[in-house]
């Protein structure tokens, strides 16, 4: 992968997918020269994305695949997932607010908060029977 | 991920190593409240090692926080790379858990 190109790879509806998604990220990571801390915001908004996705995506028990395409252009990383789950739009569910109270601390809608402040912009789209999510995010180099 | 357990009295010290993520935050959960249930009044996690943190790994720590706090007791943070920590600052959970720079500045918390 150069500054110019992409790469595109498929994952099942496991948690257990998370280490490829993983192990992806880190070979872009070093073919961009993505910073660590940049690497590590990439890789945390689209693991809560993907656990979103395989948590409320699908209403059977059958095996789906999330495919993921990541391209680059100078200094703008675009990821793209596309799944064939139920519509669902977690960029629609209002960010949690940030609660500095323990006891008034909610889990719910945490990780899509993370998202929302991790990328510069994530949209949703419903194409045909598709679910189709588009993060974007300026590259910071190490 | 790997898990180092210590134990001093009431005080028990979590050393967490690689990613704690939906596949190994409920392995954490069950030590947490196993300690928990053997005693320990005072936690410290130390994030020294730990390269990777999602909302599943806050969701247990949150969890945690509030059944010491119930049992009056404490839990400290500690050594957590910037980028960990900014997680814990963008979840808002650091205007109540209470993270220090170094695992010998939470010994000295409690």
């Amino acid at each position: 992968m150069t500054d110019k190109t992409s790469l595109a790879f498929e994952l099942k509806n496991s948690l257990a997918e998370l280490s490829t998604l993983c192990e992806k990220l880190e070979g872009v990571g070093e073919a961009l020269g993505l910073s660590r801390r940049c690497l590590f915001e990439v890789n945390l908004a689209l693991d809560e994305l993907f656990t979103n996705i395989i948590s409320y995506g699908f209403d059977d028990q059958s095996e789906h695949i999330i495919r993921v395409c990541i391209s680059s252009d100078d200094n703008l990383l675009t990821v793209v997932l596309e799944d064939d789950g139920i519509p669902f739009n977690p960029v629609e569910r209002r960010s949690r607010k940030v609660s500095g109270e323990l006891e008034q601390c909610k889990v719910g809608g945490l990780g899509i908060h993370l998202v929302k402040n991790l990328v510069d912009d994530v949209a949703y789209h419903r194409c045909g029977e598709k679910n189709v999510l588009t993060l974007k995010k300026v590259i910071e180099k190490s | 991920m790997e898990i180092i357990e210590e134990k001093q009295g009431y005080l028990s010290t979590f050393k967490l190593q690689g990613r704690l993520d939906s596949n190994t935050s409920q392995a954490f959960e069950k030590r947490l409240f196993d300690a928990m249930s053997d005693g320990a009044k005072n936690v410290i996690i130390d994030f020294k090692d730990l390269d990777y943190i999602s909302s599943a790994g806050l969701r247990v720590i949150l969890k945690a926080t509030k059944a010491l706090k119930r049992e009056d007791g404490k839990i400290l943070l500690c050594a957590m790379q910037d980028y960990v920590k900014e997680v814990f600052e963008i979840a808002g959970f650091d205007s109540f858990l209470p993270i220090v720079p170094t695992l010998d500045d939470a010994r000295k918390g409690f």
